[in-house]
């Protein structure tokens, strides 16, 4: 619509014409008419004051619905509409278009909704749920009496984005973005990029190698101009909103500049060693080391707190060995200012650590690991260089078990599923196949889900392949003391009958779980969590990869457990979310702002520490709302003390009328 | 229990399936969880008793529960044989309470078929008697002193009395059958 136009009937509606209202009542087939009394309440609202025309129909959001309403606004000069239908975060923004293309300020229409809050919940009252949706369709009129016109109003988008996260989900949503031509910043907490993913041997169903898959991409990071790599480095905070975002990236310092080779010599001769994280701690590496052989960016990286050199260089041995003299011990954390437009954070998850579920023994007997320690095992690149042997003599297992649903689907950890272990049990009970060819594998299950394409197949492929999989949870793990060997605990419950099964080694399928840094993002981008602490989407189906904040995304397992395919789906939907923002570059964002009348105003800024979203400032003596951040919640009108605050939309006058609406009814009994 | 057994067929006909058992379970202490478990059988894996029964399954029980086969489950004596010791409620992931769903069905026994396994019956009665659910022989209690362990506390039998009237047990006690021995069908 051309903003001269809607200028005009912005000044229109202000004259402070009488109301003309049109209510309109949706059937929604069966859903509303099937509990209320759709005529009834029809027949009620045309003797509501104001009230010029009211029908119904059964679908309103329909093309021919709407026609209906567009015919009356024209025909009968409405200048309120009601439409008593289902909730407004469904099709308020279809009826908001739909009379608007009749000149009609969107911020003229209000939704009754007798669908969720009326028949749903009512199923089968009908008199009692008729009598309710009067009451709300009547609340609604007195309130659509006293509705203002609102400009919408568009902030400028800036065209770059800031990915949280260097997993398989950031660097596909960085690749997805870049390749589009915006600006990218990857800021990854770790020495290099490539997460979870990095450390898995193969991945389901197909077997690929899974370093191979990926290490390509990762190097495209590294080489893509458009994508500027933070790796080492956190988010510590972030300001304003939608398309103008303000970053501030805490960048550690690697001791060792881009003048690396790579060529190791430094490690070789340093004396300082510590359990190697990306080998979840089954090797050792050095206070000078690079994660891993693919790392992006392919740097050393001193670990500050394991390298002699403290507070004083005392030992120089990897400055001595380095050819490139890319050594520096006098770098120091700095802080980087970021200006985006939008933000994917992909975080990721954590895995579950089994340690407090006594009844594995985990930690406890040396036999018993975990589903990401047996992935290192597994790899080629681990430990044992891909040669599957149990920890305590090093000897090849011959018996393992695998136990599923380990810190999943259980009340006393988390209850949810977390999706993947099932097919990542099923591969690497292949892989120990295909290694040790005459070795027994047990897989214990609650369920098996095998959801995936190619999953199923998968699953059937083990089966053929002689894994044997018994539908029980494991009760307990007993060791024997003086072979580390392990007795497993089920009820074959498909049999009835108690199984006891004595193995070399038990892997603990263990769950994905959120990350602690997850929550702190959360807070600094006032994202929502559910309560398995993963964060939450703006809508489960039909909004999957947006956050509750404008402009901020969300993509892979920081969301929910999830596998590779889904991830990555995902993360290039999350791009495309942000792309199509930056590329219209500009938003529409709500006009239900806070409105301070400065006159009235006592200065006391409560407001402005009750606002959780900044939208407050105090300068020159006068509060102001920035009124892109404001997200019209109401918190600071409620608590000013002077009513120096409106709500637009939700002015007191209107929720009086409202209450008003409602209060009626007790004294006619209608 | 003296009649003759009934015979019960094999399969289970839909209509033996009583879909509002469940819910009624539901509501009674201890039981409120039983739809939601999913039959992984660590209670059973756990179970003392289960590890020396031919038939004694609490992950049966709870999906007896869930089908509805109140009758079946009634007149199961697998009822009858779990301790109580609640390792099951410990390790169960779904928080089920299968040691509380079996003192329901127990108490249903009781109510709904006037059945209860002999030894109970004893145990109860001795209860009423002497405030112990074991008779102590006078040849234990010489013991005691002999061991110079202090008298065992005088129960007061009058509240044990009066508990036994108020709930309702001494009338049911009366008129209940005894099961001599504990089977399964």
């Amino acid at each position: 619509m051309a903003e001269s136009n809607n200028e005009e009937r912005l000044n229109a509606s202000k004259s402070g014409e009488i109301p003309r209202i049109g209510v309109y009542v949706c059937h929604c087939g069966t859903n509303i008419a099937g509990s209320v009394d759709v005529k009834k309440i029809v027949e009620y609202a045309s003797t509501l004051p104001n009230v010029v025309v009211a029908k119904d129909y059964r679908y309103l959001c329909s093309d021919p619905g709407q026609a209906i309403i567009k015919q009356d606004v024209k025909e009968f000069k409405l200048n309120r509409v009601v439409i008593a239908a289902c909730t407004p975060t469904l099709h308020e923004l279809t009826f908001s278009k739909c009379v608007e293309e009749v000149g009609l300020n969107r911020y003229l229409l209000t939704i009754a909704n007798i669908r969720e809050q009326c028949s749903w919940v009512h199923m089968h009252r009908i008199d009692e749920a008729t009598e309710k949706a009067i009451e709300i369709v009547r609340m609604a009129v007195a309130r659509a009496s006293l509705l203002e016109p609102l400009k919408v109003r568009k902030v400028p988008i800036r065209k770059s984005c800031l990915i949280i996260g260097g997993g398989i989900s950031g660097i596909q949503a960085a690749l997805d973005l870049a390749g589009e031509g915006f600006d990218v910043y990857l800021v990854e907490k770790n020495p290099s990029i490539g997460g979870h993913m990095a450390r898995f041997d193969k991945t389901f169903p197909t077997m690929d190698c899974s370093l191979c898959i990926l290490s390509p991409k990762m190097a495209d990071v590294g080489h893509n101009p458009k994508i500027e790599l933070l790796t080492n480095s956190e988010v510590i905070d972030i300001k304003g909103y939608v398309g103008n975002f303000k970053a501030t990236i805490l960048k550690k310092p690697r001791y060792v500049t881009k003048d690396c080779s790579a060529c190791g010599e430094c490690s070789k001769v340093c004396p300082e060693t510590a359990p190697n994280e990306f080998d979840e701690g089954l090797s050792t590496r050095h206070a000078i080391y690079i994660p891993f052989p693919q790392a992006v960016p392919s740097t050393y990286v001193i670990d500050r707190e394991l390298c002699l050199n403290k507070e004083a260089i005392v030992c120089d041995k990897c400055m001595k060995a380095c050819e490139r003299k890319a050594i520096d011990f006098t770098m120091k954390p700095e802080t980087v200012e970021l200006e985006v437009g939008t933000i994917i954070v992909a975080t990721g998850h954590e895995t579950f650590d089994p340690s407090e579920l006594e009844e594995y023994g985990y930690k406890k007997y040396a036999n018993v690991v975990t589903g990401p320690e047996f992935e290192r095992i597994l790899s080629p690149t681990g430990p044992t260089e891909g040669k599957v042997v149990r920890p305590s003599d090093k000897k090849v297992p011959k018996r393992v078990a695998f136990i599923q649903c380990v810190g999943s689907r259980d009340e006393k950890t988390n209850p949810y599923c977390s999706r993947v272990c099932c097919m990542y049990a099923t591969k690497q009970a292949l892989l120990i196949k295909e290694k040790i060819p005459d070795a027994e594998v047990l897989i214990f299950y609650i369920d098996m889900r095998a959801f995936g394409k190619g999953y199923e197949e998968f699953y059937k492929r083990a089966q053929k392949e002689g894994i044997r999989y018994i539908r029980g949870r494991v009760a307990e793990i007993s060791e024997d003391a003086k072979s580390k060997n392990l007795t497993v605990r089920a009820e074959d419950t498909l049999l009835g009958v108690a199984v006891e099964a004595e193995v070399d080694l038990v892997i603990l399928s263990v769950g994905l779980v959120p990350r602690i840094e997850t929550s702190m993002l959360s807070t600094i981008l006032n994202l929502s969590k559910g309560s398995d602490g993963f964060l939450r989407e703006a809508h489960p189906k039909l909004r999957p990869v947006d956050s509750l904040v404008d402009g901020v995304f969300l993509a892979g397992t920081v969301q929910g457990p999830k596998d590779i395919p889904d991830s990555v789906a995902q993360a290039s939907a999350a791009a495309q979310k942000a792309s199509i923002l930056m590329s219209v570059g500009e938003a529409e964002v709500e006009a239900i702002s806070a409105e301070i009348n400065s006159d009235l105003c006592s200065r006391c800024l409560i407001c402005l520490h009750i606002c959780p979203f900044n939208a407050l400032i105090y300068s020159e003596g006068k509060v102001e709302v920035l009124e892109a951040l404001c997200k019209g919640c109401g918190a600071c009108a409620a608590a000013c003390p002077s009513k120096a605050i409106k709500m637009k939309n939700f002015t007191n006058e209107q929720i009086l009328a409202e209450l008003k609406g409602v209060l009626l009814g007790l004294s006619t009994g209608v | 229990m003296t009649e003759e057994k009934e015979y019960v067929p094999p399969v289970i006909k839909a209509e033996e399936l009583d879909p509002k058992f469940k819910y009624k379970m539901s509501k009674e202490h201890g039981a409120e969880k039983v739809m939601v478990c999913f039959q992984c059988g660590t209670c059973t894996a756990d179970c003392p008793i289960a590890r020396f029964s031919e038939f004694y399954r609490p992950r049966r029980i709870a999906r007896m529960v869930q089908l509805g086969l109140k009758d079946r489950l009634l007149l199961d004596g697998a009822l009858w044989l779990c301790s109580s010791c609640f390792t099951c409620v410990d390790h169960c992931p779904q928080g089920v309470e299968i040691a509380g769903i079996v003192r329901v069905l127990r108490n249903m026994t009781v109510e709904d078929k006037n059945l209860l396994p002999l030894v109970y019956k004893e145990l109860a009665t001795n209860l009423m008697k002497t405030g112990f659910v074991y008779e102590i022989p006078d040849s234990r209690l010489q013991k005691r002193v002999e061991q110079g362990l202090p008298p065992l506390p005088k129960p007061n039998m009058k509240d044990v009395l009066k508990i036994f009237e108020v709930t309702g047990s001494a009338r049911l006690l009366e008129k209940v059958q005894t099961i001599a021995k504990v089977e399964s069908k």
